[in-house]
């Protein structure tokens, strides 16, 4: 569809484009000039701290599931799995290394059961992953009594176990260490690699990739993993962050991941999920929240302003691709 | 309950495992054809045999009193889950880029706070009635303008949608819930003839409506064309987007009507309406396996809607926890999509 592009539509396209980022520039500006808090220092990086780091990872994951031509609705079922095993390794006693590998393992298991459903069975994503997130959201009830939380008692949490929420690496909040850890790995992995490339023409046209003699289903199994993955360290941050484990809380990112994910593919020429795109759609979704916050408005008049600017967004971008396609 | 689910995985898969083996000859063609009569009547048979052994294992389940709660208690999951069927309908099956309208349990909420609100400002049910479904009216036609209009996917425009729909609510209520009593609403939440909740009568006579109109009129016929096959559509001269919107309004319609009910049944709007979103769109999804050809249809979603009400009341009444309702829920699903994925497939090559 790129490929027979007139100069015309590929002007149109670059408006497209710049939806995003007028949008960001535009919000940006605007709570700066009616919260003189808002772009003091301290602000800026409690929004990459408490707002920007976690959504971006979970946002990541997302982007992975949908530039392969899918999506993970389970990336909660992930976080929640991933957080269950890491308080519960904790509460046994035993040493936090091993409790944080067995967080990303019990996360991963979320993945692999995705996969076997997805590559196994040939399942559309969406279905099994919508499966998933309610055989998860059961199993987590009955695993804590019917949806109680798991505390940590304050006095038995070792110091080693808030560094993943609370501690800084040269200087740096952990938190945001290990969102640009995973915006710089994915982003290498999508753009760099064999199994980046797959997973982009998996997205863009999947028959072509199995024409061309590829295991599209270990791919597409492995993504899935990986999605799972990367969404099991937001749940071992967040319950660094609190100390207690609550049972299907992850699905809060859920709605404003995809959110993101589909925000990001406006910065794209061709419309596809990219990771500097979903980045910015986080940052956007990020500072909304924040400005939001701290002018002061109505608290629920903030999530419908926050609805309408992502209408906004999707629907310049997705109106300015149509005319795009059509020109 | 295990039994039961093992009994529906067997049923389903081995005929399924038989035609995998197949060649894709006539024999597969036949083995196909067992296969979809298997499924179909392994999920019927499924249904009738949680039901037998609820009966025999709860004796108050199988009574008319019992019978007449179900229903009414699937009132509101159900008009949720028709207008959500025809939305598949007409944009196809394939969830991402098809038919899926994610703001139904928000546009409910609204509805419903709107209802109580204008009832609460002295307002009489008339005015409270024309508020409700004009608000899932308006909604439905936001979304029919993002989708055909503006083009964007019908996932994230009514997922945008959602939001702010579940924000205003929230602007209207303030989180809290907003009592309301009237006359028309005893009249609906009471219980009818035979001692069967009025609302059940209500799912019924709404369900054979939409029915007739979407399985049984050239109307109905060219919203499944245009649902699965858009191009052809289009190329016999149907108006494609005019039908789409169209689903969406009523779909709309249906999350203010569905809003009305819940008014009536909670005596007043809730917070959390959103939390009907997803095993409404399950339940959408199951009915496919309740009807002849695998397709999206009114009564195979009524039959789905029955079929989940039924498991939660009777968990119930023998007492399992209601914590396994959601995670038998996710199983059917799976199982029943990955028994129709793999016919597809089979039919596919």
């Amino acid at each position: 569809m790129a490929s027979n592009a007139s100069s015309a539509s590929s002007s149109l396209r670059g408006l497209a484009r710049y939806a995003l980022v007028a949008a960001f520039v535009v919000v940006f500006a605007i709570f700066s000039a009616i919260a003189p808090a808002f772009l003091s220092g301290a602000n800026l990086l409690s929004v990459l701290v408490n707002n920007f780091a976690l959504l971006a990872i979970v946002a990541i994951a997302m982007t992975f599931a949908v530039a392969a031509g899918g999506i993970d609705l389970s990336v909660g079922t992930a976080i929640d799995f991933a957080s269950f095993a890491f308080v519960s390794l904790v509460l046994a006693g035993q040493p936090i290394p091993l409790a944080i590998l067995g967080g990303l393992a019990g996360g991963t298991l979320v993945g692999v059961f995705n996969a076997l459903l997805i590559s196994g069975i040939g399942i559309s994503p969406f279905l099994a992953t919508l499966g998933t997130l309610f055989v998860g959201r059961s199993a987590q009830q009955l695993l804590t009594n019917g949806g109680n939380p798991v505390y940590l008692p304050p006095s038995g949490v070792p110091e080693a176990f808030r560094f993943l929420g609370h501690g800084t690496l040269a200087g740096i909040p952990v938190p945001l260490v290990l969102a640009f850890a995973v915006i710089l790995g994915t982003y290498l992995i999508l753009s760099h690699t064999r199994f980046g490339r797959v997973v982009l023409a998996t997205g863009i046209q999947a028959s072509v990739v199995r024409y061309s003699g590829i295991a599209l289903s270990r791919y597409t199994a492995l993504t899935y993993v990986l999605v799972s993955a990367i969404a099991a360290i937001v749940g071992l941050i967040v319950t660094s962050t609190v100390t207690v484990y609550i049972p299907s809380s992850g699905n809060a990112f859920l709605l404003n991941a995809i959110g993101a994910t589909f925000i990001g593919t406006t910065l794209d020429p061709h419309g596809r999920p990219n990771i500097p795109g979903t980045v910015l759609g986080v940052l956007l979704l990020s500072i909304v929240a924040n400005g939001l916050l701290l002018s002061g408005l109505n608290f629920y008049w903030q999530q419908v302003a926050t609805g309408l600017l992502i209408f906004f967004v999707l629907a310049i971008g997705f109106a300015n691709r149509k005319a795009a396609s059509r020109a | 309950m295990s039994v039961d689910a093992a009994h529906l995985s067997t049923a389903l898969s081995a005929p399924v495992r038989h035609e995998t083996g197949a060649t894709k000859t006539a024999t597969g063609a036949f083995g196909r054809r067992l296969a979809v009569l298997a499924l179909r009547q392994g999920s019927m048979a499924v249904f009738i045999g949680v039901l037998v052994y609820f009966s025999i294992a709860a004796p108050y389940f199988f009574t008319v009193g019992n019978i007449g709660n179900v229903l009414g208690q699937s009132a509101i999951a159900g008009v949720l889950a028709i207008g959500l069927t025809i939305v598949i309908i007409a944009g196809g099956s394939n969830v991402v880029t098809g038919g899926i309208d994610l703001s139904l349990a928000a546009n409910m909420g609204l509805s419903a706070a709107v209802y109580a609100s204008l009832l609460q400002a002295g307002q009489g049910d008339a005015v409270a009635i024309i508020g409700a479904l004009g608000t899932g009216l308006v909604i439905g036609a936001i979304n029919a303008a993002a989708i055909t209009l503006a083009g964007i996917v019908p996932l994230l425009a009514t997922l945008a949608v959602m939001n702010v729909v579940a924000g205003l609510e929230l602007v209207l209520t303030q989180n809290t819930v907003v009592p309301a009593s009237s006359d028309f609403l005893s009249a609906v939440s009471a219980s009818g003839p035979f001692g069967i909740p009025v609302l059940a009568y209500v799912l019924l006579g709404f369900a054979a409506l939409v029915a007739a109109l979407v399985q049984y009129t050239p109307l109905g016929l060219r919203l499944y064309a245009v649902g699965e096959f858009p191009e052809a559509a289009r190329a016999a001269g149907l108006r494609v987007k005019l039908f789409i919107s169209g689903a969406f309004l009523a779909s709309g319609l249906c999350g203010g009507f569905a809003g009305i009910l819940s008014v009536s049944y909670l005596s007043g709007s809730t917070t959390g309406a959103g939390d009907m979103l997803l095993p409404v769109v399950v339940t959408a999804l199951l009915g496919t396996v309740f009807s002849r050809r695998l397709v999206p249809t009114i009564g195979g979603t009524l039959l789905a809607t029955l079929f989940v009400s039924s498991l939660i009341n009777g968990f119930q009444l023998l007492n399992i926890s209601s914590t396994l309702v959601s995670g038998v829920q996710g199983l059917l699903i799976l199982l029943v999509v990955s028994a129709t994925t793999l016919l597809q497939r089979k039919g596919n090559q």
